[in-house]
């Protein structure tokens, strides 16, 4: 008997299978059947990756696809600290680098609106965070007092706020936060 | 060095026993965190590479509030082998074994807390606990990244949270899973529908082989999906009580089992247990199966002679990096086969065999 797959070996393997009640006999060769073995059909189909599902999920649906101009400037957009556009974002599915999300931010809420709960974070913030914006906050306060007495002429102060504001600049900087 | 993490295949957490361990096997949290100024590793040069591996070392071992010691083992310096085996005990991802160049990973004394660097994020912290202590291993997870924290400067924002390469963990970055056996939901035909009302509450279910859906010995992972805009407590309480239906349908239907077909069911259990004490050749597809069917008769206590741990390790040392490891020589998978009959035999007749002999010897 020839194998039922490859049709070319001699069948040597009895594959019985019971389908709906039924008995159903295959006859395959050994090469063929191996590969049938539901064990190694498991490692050799290579299985869609999460990337190629996702960048089907990123991506506009197929009756979107033809964009208008506007929309392929945005895709062109480029993080300036690891070189991604949002195209490659769309194909690899995952971002280059922290920074991607600041770049890219106007586009992400609608995304995260399709595969997250929502788009806005509302669990745990690591306490440096905290500390940070803390900073941030008195920065800007101790800004603001700089100006009142910059206009009432009381340069003495206004020097002593300026100092004290840098003081807290180089701090956030240990942080390791951005300044801006 | 790394030799005391492969002898035992599954370490002594992994002992202890509760009211879930009929079904559920283990509980897992995982934490992606990144660090600010770098490039995720899918984009990063080999001296960012090196700058974070060196920043989380330190940092580990640097700290003084950590409850353990770490052991850091570098991707490059083990051996296929060795690697193979981390993956088949859950200690390191597929995805990290491959990582040759840059990968490296930090494991405490106990295996129950491995700190995986620069695999697809910067840092996965993962925590693993027996049974069902979804709280425990959070908290555990939760008190590692709050030392970290202190010393690394991670990549977040006030809106999307804790920022990792792939948006499908951003937020929380909280990966929590429960491995499940689930024989009798199975074989009553229900897993798929169970798979389905999963996803549709944005959960996953998978095989215990990872991507794949085909499960092996009938053990699932139930993994939460959703990551941003619900706080850690909310996804924990969500997957607490999809896991606890799960828990309560399997023990539904193994009590219409037994109601039903006990003696059907009884003979299929010592079946599989007869194939495992006296096959020469076993597949690992076999071997999961009859480890499966083994394993629930000791739940419904029709086997009593053997104790359900003894069949978790037999679960995870039958792959085939632990058997090579086992006979310490790579085998083609044909030989595989035999060597793992063998230590099956082995590890399950050894204990009635001894009792056996003591009562002669009486």
């Amino acid at each position: 008997m020839i194998c039922e797959h490859c049709k070319q070996r001699n069948a040597t393997v009895t594959v019985t299978q019971v389908q709906n009640g039924q008995k159903v006999e295959h006859h395959y060769c050994d090469v063929c059947a191996s590969q049938f073995h539901p064990f190694h059909a498991e490692f050799k189909q290579e299985p869609i990756s999460i990337q190629q599902l996702l960048s089907n999920w990123f991506g506009s649906p197929s009756w979107q696809q033809k964009m208008d101009e506007k929309q392929q400037v945005q895709t062109q957009q480029t993080c300036p600290q690891c070189g991604f556009t949002y195209k490659r974002f769309l194909k690899e599915g995952k971002f280059g680098c922290p920074s991607c999300y600041d770049t890219f931010s106007e586009h992400l809420p609608k995304l995260f609106n399709r595969i997250q709960a929502s788009p806005q974070h509302s669990g745990k913030i690591p306490s440096t965070y905290n500390n940070r914006f803390a900073i941030k906050k008195q920065i800007e306060s101790i800004r603001k007092r700089m100006q009142v007495a910059v206009e009432d002429e009381q340069f003495e102060e206004a020097a002593k706020l300026r100092d004290e504001a840098r003081e807290l600049e180089q701090q956030l900087q240990l942080e390791g936060g951005d300044v801006s | 060095m790394i030799d005391s993490f492969l002898t035992r295949a599954t370490p002594t957490w992994m002992n202890r026993e509760d009211d879930y361990s009929d079904i559920v096997i283990s509980t897992r949290i995982r934490l992606a965190r990144n660090l600010d100024g770098y490039r995720f590793p899918l984009a990063f040069s080999e001296n960012e590479a090196l700058q974070i591996e060196q920043a989380v070392t330190h940092a580990i071992k640097d700290s003084t509030q950590l409850s353990q010691n770490y052991a850091y083992f570098a991707i490059k310096d083990l051996s296929p082998l060795q690697r193979q085996i981390l993956v088949e005990k859950h200690l390191i991802s597929p995805q990290l074994a491959k990582k040759e160049q840059v990968g490296s990973m930090l494991l405490s004394e106990d295996e129950a807390v491995s700190i995986m660097v620069n695999e697809e994020d910067h840092l996965r912290i993962q925590c693993m606990t027996a049974s069902f202590q979804l709280q425990q291993a959070y908290e555990q997870a939760d008190a590692i990244d709050r030392i970290l924290e202190k010393t690394l400067p991670y990549a977040f924002r006030g809106t999307f949270g804790y920022l990792t390469s792939c948006p499908t963990n951003i937020g929380t970055g909280l990966r929590a899973s429960v491995m499940m056996h689930l024989p009798a939901l199975t074989l009553t035909g229900q897993m798929n529908q169970i798979i389905n009302a999963m996803t549709r509450l944005g959960m996953t279910v998978r095989g215990i082989y990872g991507e794949g859906s085909e499960s092996l010995a009938n053990m699932y992972q139930v993994s939460n999906q959703i990551t941003l805009g619900k706080a850690e407590d909310d996804i924990l309480a969500d997957i607490q009580s999809v896991a606890e239906k799960i828990i309560q349908k399997e023990r539904q239907a193994r009590e219409r089992l037994l109601e039903k077909a006990e003696f059907a069911l009884e003979d299929r259990v010592y079946r599989a247990l007869g194939t495992l004490t006296h096959a020469r050749i076993l597949t690992s597809e076999e071997a999961a199966t009859c480890l499966s069917n083994v394993r629930l008769g000791i739940d419904l206590k029709l086997i009593d002679n053997i104790p359900a741990t003894t069949i978790n390790e037999c679960i995870v040392s039958m792959q085939p990096g632990f058997l090579q490891h086992y006979v310490n020589e790579i085998l083609p998978p044909a030989e595989r086969d035999r060597i793992r009959a063998t230590m099956l035999r082995e590890v399950l007749m050894n204990k009635p065999m001894i009792d056996e002999k003591g009562a002669d010897a009486i």
